[in-house]
């Protein structure tokens, strides 16, 4: 009877994790010396490989319509670290420009 | 904005599918030589897609429809964000539709084929545990995340919540796929980060505040999915003791704020009395004409105002806004019971 309680138990554990995810208490990013997004209107971050470097980089897009990308750093395992933002460029070099309105 | 990289038109190059504020979801298709020119995502009418407010590029007005409302569901929804995503398991992209104005999320369904999209003329409500999708602080942005490491892609939603300080905040939910693997369906949300109540008082910010865009990964490599927010953050430093001087000083600066504010209305208002029966183009170039001849006397009441904010500032601090991005890692992993990536 024990064998076929204790899947259930567990089973009911991870449903509860999952419904009550537990987070560190947040911390702003840098890219670089600077703070990722600051002063940005409505910064929005995508987590994307955008160099194919086999790292995730962190891209933000913004309300102006505009967007960077913060190259992620070489660095050892741990806390992650980026490089300073840059502009994503679009095929005819200028900078990818949603043009809002 | 909020970009998605997804391979849009099915050419095998990742594509940027993104709302932006004009209403409309937008395309820059990804090439061998890069990313072109952003173009609006069309419906199968032939024209782009709306909720039901937009920026009319001819006009160059705020605009509205409701050509594309589902019966029983007409509003005067605004979409800002935008997430392609096969909601009915076709094999092709539908589009989400999120409201800036209001909690709800939309979709259109593509009848086309990958690559070759025709995209329903409704907007339908997308609806979780038998009713509509409501985003508490209206929709800032929307993510697909297999939350709960089920294999079917759970629907993430940021809010908005009071963008300048006012009221709350912002917060973060997860609403899991409860479809059959094919079709998409959604239960009851999980709240991931709960709404800013905006009052953190001290040094420096606490935590993403107003206009939560967030994205998932693994951050810190530890198997688990962290939380990337992009938002504003409001705080206010430590207010310093006020003695009684500093205390009547702060009220009469306080007053004097208010009343040039009163002064720019009725400045304002005697502009305006002025219009009189004008109307169209005669009316704009009338107020124009009267708006700068009282111009002298807003830049004063601008002045006054200017000059008692920073008096004021420097017995009660200010409170600060700006625009981070921040991490939440999710101690799930150390843990060791984490919703699997």
């Amino acid at each position: 009877m024990r064998l076929h309680v204790l899947p259930l138990l567990a089973c009911a554990a991870a449903t509860a994790v999952a419904q009550a995810p537990q987070f560190a208490p947040p911390v702003r990013l840098k890219a670089g010396d600077a703070f990722l997004g600051e002063n940005r209107l409505y910064p929005s971050p995508v987590l994307h490989d955008l160099d194919g470097d086999g790292r995730v980089d962190v891209v933000v897009g913004d309300l102006v319509g505009v967007l960077t990308v913060a190259p992620r750093a070489n660095a050892a395992a741990g806390a992650p670290a980026y490089e300073p933002e840059t502009k994503v460029l679009a095929a005819d070099g200028k900078q990818l420009d949603f043009d809002n309105w | 904005m909020s970009p998605q990289f997804v391979d849009f038109d099915a050419d095998g190059q990742l594509d940027v599918v993104a709302g932006i504020f004009d209403g409309s979801p937008h395309l820059s298709r990804g090439s061998r030589q890069g990313w072109q020119k952003p173009e609006q995502i069309l419906g199968r009418d032939g024209a782009r897609i709306v909720l039901n407010a937009f920026w009319n590029f001819d006009t160059k007005k705020w605009d509205s429809t409701h050509a594309y409302d589902a019966p029983g569901h007409e509003g005067e929804a605004h979409a800002t964000s935008t997430l392609a995503f096969d909601v009915d398991g076709d094999g092709d992209l539908d589009l989400l539709l999120g409201d800036h104005k209001s909690g709800r999320v939309f979709w259109r369904r593509n009848d086309g084929a990958p690559g070759k999209p025709a995209f329903d003329l409704v907007n339908q409500p997308v609806t979780a545990a038998g009713a509509p999708i409501d985003v508490q602080g209206t929709v800032a942005t929307m993510r697909l995340v297999d939350w709960n490491g089920d294999g079917k892609q759970d629907l993430a939603c940021g809010s908005m919540g009071g963008s300048f300080g006012d009221g709350d905040g912002g917060g973060v939910w997860v609403w899991p796929n409860v479809g059959d693997g094919k079709v998409a369906a959604w239960g009851a949300p999980i709240e991931l980060i709960a709404r800013s109540k905006q009052d953190h008082v001290g040094d420096a910010p606490a935590r993403p505040d107003a206009g939560l865009y967030m994205d998932f990964g693994d951050v810190d490599g530890d198997g688990d999915l962290d939380l990337l927010v992009g938002a504003y953050s409001h705080w206010r430093a430590s207010p310093k003791p006020l003695d009684a001087a500093q205390q009547e000083r702060a009220t009469a600066l306080q007053a004097a704020l208010k009343d040039c504010d009163a002064r720019f209305q009725q400045v304002l208002k005697e502009v305006n009395d002025g219009l009189g029966d004008a109307a169209g183009a005669a009316r704009d170039k009338l107020y124009t004409e009267r708006y700068q001849a009282r111009q002298s006397d807003f830049r004063a009441i601008g002045v006054d105002r200017s000059a008692a904010q920073k008096e004021l500032d420097k017995l009660v601090p200010p409170r600060q806004r700006k625009s981070f991005v921040w991490l939440y890692e999710n101690l799930a992993a150390k843990k060791n019971a984490a919703p699997a990536k």
